[in-house]
């Protein structure tokens, strides 16, 4: 993390403490960081006015006058410090999924500040947000203060096919090996108390020489390392369109990498976790979207088809033969009758996963063959849940997420012995 | 005149089993390093199979991708090719240096030669192997990206990429051995040039309809999946 400056040092003298640390991450957001300041002083003005709280800004080098814009809105309102967070040049080539480009250096910068002046809890919301209001920053920061809460997610309300990769491979994944069920564990608005963020700041790189964050937007570290979590009902989340938006294959890329990177880690932790238990909830409970939406499932399908036809070379070097064998016949059947089965897909995810731990190939190649699987999957569910209501759809990924469960057995036995089971 | 005849024919014989007397060492000192070095060559094979199956480097090569070297291998094993090489390789420099003890100026030349292009062959199996590796990278690549593209001849794309860069990788491998000279160098020009134009040709004159075809499909395809995607939010 970057040394402070004479002036951030000088503010925060004169600021003093706070108990509450509104973080705002930007790059470029001058469109839109008028609404996130608007709600920050709705939500210091009416719901948190009790608490000493600063805005902190961190900014990588915004062309467009972010900063400025941010200035200009906050005036004398709310004490406002604003840094600049360390820009990589690689960060900026890579499409972030959520959020600013390096919004894990970032958070570091917040966190640091936070810390400084003594916070108790760090808010940290997406700068691009075009529908957020006073209460969300409260129904993220109250569990902290009120409930003692080292981390609260976000649950934003959605369509049912909306936040298919959530509800299809992230969730039930982390729910089978962590043990804690998160509806959207990969949320991007989250709130962290002083604790974690102190567990955060005392990672240290390999030479030990300076503090290294991991990502705070991975809630893998946080269930491993005992803190408490929760989870937070949020309105739906409308982000501003982005010039360049990672692709499907990218995005699978990107959110599968995280999800299964911390494995190797954490393998002793997850290998003894047995079931799964609720996650405190927070907030008015938001039932899913369920209104009639047309979509072209035959699409979907006829994906599935060319990555068997096409990509049999590459899956056969990470699924075994019952699974290939599923999947040829899944490609005969036509477009009506065509149904992925929860404990194939279930496998499948698994056997990826091990594909990624023993590096069968190139862990970028292996990540991005598994799109065509992931759209068969989607056309499955789509077609299932085309009537369904906010019941049953709950009602079948739970019945999906308890499938992961059962199958975890699987994935125990392909990681402690791979070549007994090796296709 | 006989005692003559006698003479120069006892001369003759006399240079002869000189020759051969000279030769025989140099002959036994080339055996006694064959020998050695196929001692030496058993002995290391012994040693490189039993190591490299110590560190499973059957089930390794499998785990970064490289199946194929396990197919070219004698029973499918890249540990017994591994050491194969090496023997082979040891008694090959036994052989040279055991060539070079005969003490004919003529081998000698032959072996100084060989140790000097010793080298070239070196490079060239290099620039061969990292061709080979960058022909399967970029090959999958394409693959990949073509499929999650939905582009129907993705396997055709990905193969001709891979071939293209072998035969770049090949061209490159022959004009280091000095092989062909010039006529490599055209060769491939022609044959990449030609490879190019015949695309630009095919794309202007007998595909066009075809490509118009195939580029409005993919924009109706691209309609779709944006439409799909307003839906849905994968995340």
């Amino acid at each position: 993390m970057e040394a402070l400056s004479e002036e951030t040092r000088e503010q925060l003298g004169r600021i003093g403490t706070a108990n509450v640390v509104l973080g705002i991450p930007t790059f470029n957001n001058r469109e839109t960081i008028g609404r996130i300041a608007e709600a920050s002083l709705a939500a210091l003005g009416n719901h948190l006015a009790s608490q000493s709280a600063v805005i902190v800004n961190a900014d990588g080098a915004s062309k467009d006058g972010t900063p400025e814009r941010l200035r200009e809105v906050i005036g004398d309102k709310v004490p406002l410090l604003q840094v600049r967070y360390p820009m990589y040049p690689v960060r900026r080539l890579s499409a972030p999924l959520a959020g600013v480009p390096g919004r894990q250096e970032a958070a570091g910068s917040i966190f640091q500040l936070a810390r400084q002046l003594g916070a108790g809890v760090c808010a940290v919301c997406d700068a691009d947000l075009e529908n957020v209001t006073g209460e969300w920053i409260d129904r993220l920061v109250s569990p902290v203060l009120d409930d003692g809460i080292d981390l609260v997610v976000p649950c934003y309300l959605r369509h049912k096919f909306d936040g298919m990769l959530n509800s299809g491979i992230v969730s039930p994944f982390l729910r089978a090996l962590y043990g804690r069920r998160l509806r959207q564990p990969v949320g991007a608005d989250l709130a962290f108390s002083a604790k974690l963020m102190d567990f955060y700041a005392g990672q240290e790189n390999s030479n030990g020489d300076a503090p290294s964050l991991i990502d705070p937007w991975n809630t893998v570290p946080v269930i491993a390392n005992g803190f408490r979590i929760g989870q937070t009902f949020l309105g739906p989340r409308a982000v501003h369109p982005r010039e360049v938006a990672p692709d499907l294959s990218d995005t699978l890329r990107q959110v599968l990498a995280t999800v299964f990177d911390p494995l190797e880690r954490t393998a002793a932790f997850w290998q003894k976790v047995r079931g799964s238990e609720e996650v405190a909830w927070f907030g008015p409970p938001l039932e899913v979207n369920c209104d009639p939406a047309e979509i072209n499932v035959k699409r979907m399908i006829d994906s599935f088809r060319l990555g068997c036809q096409d990509l049999a070379g590459i899956w056969n070097l990470v699924l075994p033969p019952a699974t290939l064998l599923e999947l040829r016949r899944m490609l005969r059947l036509p477009d009506t009758e065509f149904c992925f089965h929860d404990d194939t897909w279930a496998r499948t995810v698994y056997d990826f996963a091990l594909g990624y731990h023993l590096r069968a190939i190139g862990r970028d190649h292996l990540l991005q063959a598994m799109t065509p699987l992931y759209w068969g999957w989607v056309a499955s569910i789509v077609k299932e849940l085309q009537e369904a209501d906010s019941e049953q759809v709950e009602e079948r990924l739970e019945r999906l997420s308890r499938q992961f469960e059962t199958q975890k057995r699987y994935l125990i036995s392909r990681w402690r012995w791979p070549d007994r089971f090796s296709p | 005149m006989s005692s003559q005849v006698n003479g120069v024919l006892n001369q003759a014989a006399a240079r002869i089993v000189k020759s051969v007397a000279d030769f025989v060492p140099g002959l036994l000192a080339f055996v006694v390093i064959l020998l050695f070095g196929v001692l030496l060559a058993a002995i290391a094979r012994r040693m490189i199979r039993s190591s490299l199956r110590g560190i499973e480097f059957d089930r390794r090569v499998k785990q970064w991708g490289l199946s194929e070297l396990a197919e070219w291998s004698p029973s499918h094993s890249p540990s017994l090719l591994m050491a194969g090489l090496a023997y082979w390789l040891i008694i090959l420099t036994g052989a040279l240096v055991g060539l070079s003890a005969l003490d004919a100026s003529v081998t000698s030349v032959l072996v100084l030669r060989l140790f000097n292009y010793l080298p070239n062959v070196l490079a060239a199996i290099l620039i061969l192997a990292v061709g080979f590796f960058l022909a399967r990278f970029f090959a999958r690549s394409v693959l990949i990206s073509a499929v999650n593209m939905q582009v129907q001849s993705a396997r055709l794309l990905s193969l001709g990429v891979k071939w293209l860069v072998m035969l770049l990788a090949g061209a490159m491998a022959l004009e280091h051995l000095g092989i062909g000279g010039d006529i490599v160098r055209l060769s491939f020009a022609i044959l990449f040039g030609g490879i190019v134009l015949a695309l630009a040709l095919a794309v202007g004159l007998g595909s066009k309809d075809m490509v118009s075809r195939s580029l409005e499909r993919q924009a109706g395809r691209s309609a779709d999946e944006e439409e799909i995607a307003g839906r849905f939010h994968h995340l």
